[in-house]
């Protein structure tokens, strides 16, 4: 049985591991390399500053907004998102109460199943461009239009106080059906008998929620956790979509990963992005580490 | 109301057979511990929160079907007053639209069908296997997987710009095949994962009692092991192939706008026309409908196709 189980190996994995060597691994060393030199993107690659970008960086008044503007969706992008996609996960699945000693769902859940998913489906190009509608600055705007024409109207994007919880608003709405079908999937894994009887013993809503849904389902709302707080360090197809002056208004929405493409594809300054991508890769890997290990606690066994 | 309207499929497999075997046995159960009031509420809170959801797709169907009049008034209507396929017809008659559209399924198909092969022989070795480096294997995919893509848009360019077969270089940037490549590899550690949770899933046994009855290993992967494996090629054909159709930030860096896809269309018009709201809403619509159809088609098996990967160790 064991004879001749490496040249099937081999020869299975002969072209994904290229692929993704050539592709994503080299790329990445391509990239720490370009990261200590001053390069415009065209060209032969010349002048090494050896750590020259990144002290650039350390100066940058515009590397430090986007960073503390990152910070603002690593904090509420998953909180908001988690909390909500809880609570309704539950909802859809033990909100509506007993009928018949059997605990269900809210009424029409398997409706809300499908609505909630929806947002995903839709490419976040698509996104941006209904929800640069819902915050229009005007009255033909989607929400000033619900309000009297003697209200003058909010800014939302255009506003700096406001443009960075706009975007968060969409983040969250694009990804909040995908939360609640995840733990949905897992709720339905813990033995209703769990639930029925603790109801028995006269816990209500919030207690089942509290005592039984989320220890039994850390490790999924963890992984959530990780995805969501790695969705905050992108961000980039949003907020270069729907803001003003892209980043803009003054700066108010730049994050990271616009940075990095401008610098590369606008400013000519490939080199610099590079070293911007090189501090993401370590913001990210770094975040779901600790996350990780700061979150880990004894599994509940269903 | 395309995809709203059909409430009527099932729940996710996953949580319905349980709770119809529990309602069988457990009738009779003593009802304990609900409040009336609670039970207002949760439905309330579900109501709004859908609404919440649910608006914006209401509002770009309402924008596109209405004549581009009723689109610019001051006073938006809650419904279209007369309802008209121009915005539609607009759309497909605009510049590039058919050919960023063909564009599109071209490069999704080729990435979707290269992605599907490469990544069941790929999940094949990492699931029916042991060999030294496969952990490292999973853990640096996985991990890799984390970063956002974009640190890579650069060294990708460079790599692109300069692909050195040995007897030839070529410049594959603004073509479908280098983006289809790209894609191709975009997709690919998904597909190796999920494909891998669904070939562990196929007992061991059916291999062994296979080579006994004097299969070689060749035909346990095309008889045994392939055909088992189909409903996980079809789910994850569907988010390979929604993931590459929706992606626009690469295609929209390497291509200029006749090689690009429809993604990439709707942003350029969304800047170059920004009024004409009504066309536009319109080649949204009609971007979104394969994914639509997909979704629907996977939609019973959405949650476990999201879990198949994660759960089986």
């Amino acid at each position: 049985m064991r004879h001749g189980k490496y040249p099937f190996i081999i020869g299975f994995l002969v072209v994904p591991v290229a692929l993704y060597v050539t592709f994503v691994v080299w790329a990445y060393i391509q990239a720490f390399y370009l990261s200590v030199y001053e390069w415009s993107g065209l060209g032969p690659v010349e002048n090494f500053v050896g750590f020259d970008n990144f002290k650039k960086m350390w100066d940058d008044t515009t590397f430090w907004q986007s960073i503390k503007h990152n910070i603002f969706l690593l904090v509420f992008l998953p909180i908001i998102t988690v909390v909500l996609a809880l609570i309704f996960a539950f909802l859809l699945n033990v909100g509506g109460g007993q009928k018949g000693g059997v605990i269900r769902g809210v009424w029409g859940s398997k409706v809300y199943r499908i609505i909630f998913f929806f947002p995903q489906l839709l490419a976040l190009a698509i996104v941006a461009v209904i929800f640069g509608r819902v915050f229009g600055p005007d009255k033909s705007g989607m929400i000033n239009g619900l309000f009297p024409d003697s209200w003058s109207p909010w800014l939302f994007l255009a506003d700096e106080r406001y443009a960075m919880g706009c975007i968060l608003v969409v983040l969250v709405w694009q990804a909040v059906g995908f939360y609640v079908v995840l733990f949905s999937a897992g709720m339905g894994n813990i033995p209703t008998e769990v639930y029925e009887a603790a109801a028995i013993d006269g816990a209500s809503r919030v207690t089942l929620f509290f005592k039984i849904t989320i220890p039994l389902l850390w490790n999924t709302v963890q992984v959530a956790w990780v995805y969501l707080g790695i969705a905050a360090f992108d961000a980039f197809a949003l907020v270069n979509i729907m803001t003003v002056d892209r980043g803009g208004p003054d700066g108010a929405t730049s994050v990271l990963s616009l940075m990095i493409y401008r610098n590369a594809f606008e400013f000519s300054q490939a080199g610099y992005a590079s070293a911007l991508g090189v501090v993401l890769f370590f913001l990210t890997l770094t975040f779901a580490w600790v996350t990780l290990s700061a979150t880990r606690r004894e599994s509940v066994e269903a | 109301m395309v995809a709203p309207a059909r409430p009527a499929a099932p729940a996710p497999a996953s949580t319905v057979p349980l709770k119809r075997r529990k309602a069988k046995a457990d009738e009779g159960v003593i009802t304990v511990g609900r409040s009336r009031s609670g039970t207002i509420l949760a439905n309330t809170a579900g109501i709004v929160f859908g609404v919440f959801m649910l608006f914006p797709v209401y509002w770009v169907l309402n924008t596109a079907f209405k004549p581009a009049d009723e689109v610019l008034a001051l006073e938006p209507g809650f419904w279209p007053s007369n309802p008209t396929f121009d915005n539609f017809i607009s759309a497909f008659k605009a510049p590039l639209f058919l050919k960023d559209m063909l564009n599109g399924v071209i490069i999704t198909l080729f990435a979707v069908a290269g992605a599907l092969v490469v990544g069941f022989l790929g999940a094949l070795a990492i699931a029916r296997f042991q060999f030294y480096g496969r952990k490292a294997i999973i853990l640096v995919v996985l991990v890799v997987q984390l970063i956002p893509f974009l640190s890579l848009l650069i060294p990708l360019f460079l790599m692109l710009q300069n692909v050195n077969l040995g007897f030839k270089t070529f410049n594959l940037t603004n073509s479908l095949i280098g983006v289809s490549i790209t894609y191709l590899v975009l997709i690919l550690p998904y597909t190796v994962w999920t494909l891998r949770g669904f070939i562990s899933g196929i007992p061991r046994e059916l291999d062994e009692a296979a080579l006994i009855d004097g299969c070689t290993r060749s035909q346990v992967f095309w008889r045994i092991i392939l055909p088992l494996t189909g409903p996980g090629l079809v789910a994850t054909s569907v988010y390979g192939f929604i993931q590459a159709w929706n992606e626009f930030i690469i295609i929209n860096t390497l291509n200029s706008p006749d090689k690009q896809n429809l993604m990439a269309w709707l942003l350029q018009n969304q800047t170059t026309r920004g009024t004409a709201w009504g066309p536009l809403m319109a080649g949204a619509i009609i971007t979104s409908i394969p994914v639509v159809i997909f979704f629907l088609i996977i939609q019973r098996n959405i949650a476990t196709g999201l879990t198949a990967g994660a759960v089986k160790g």
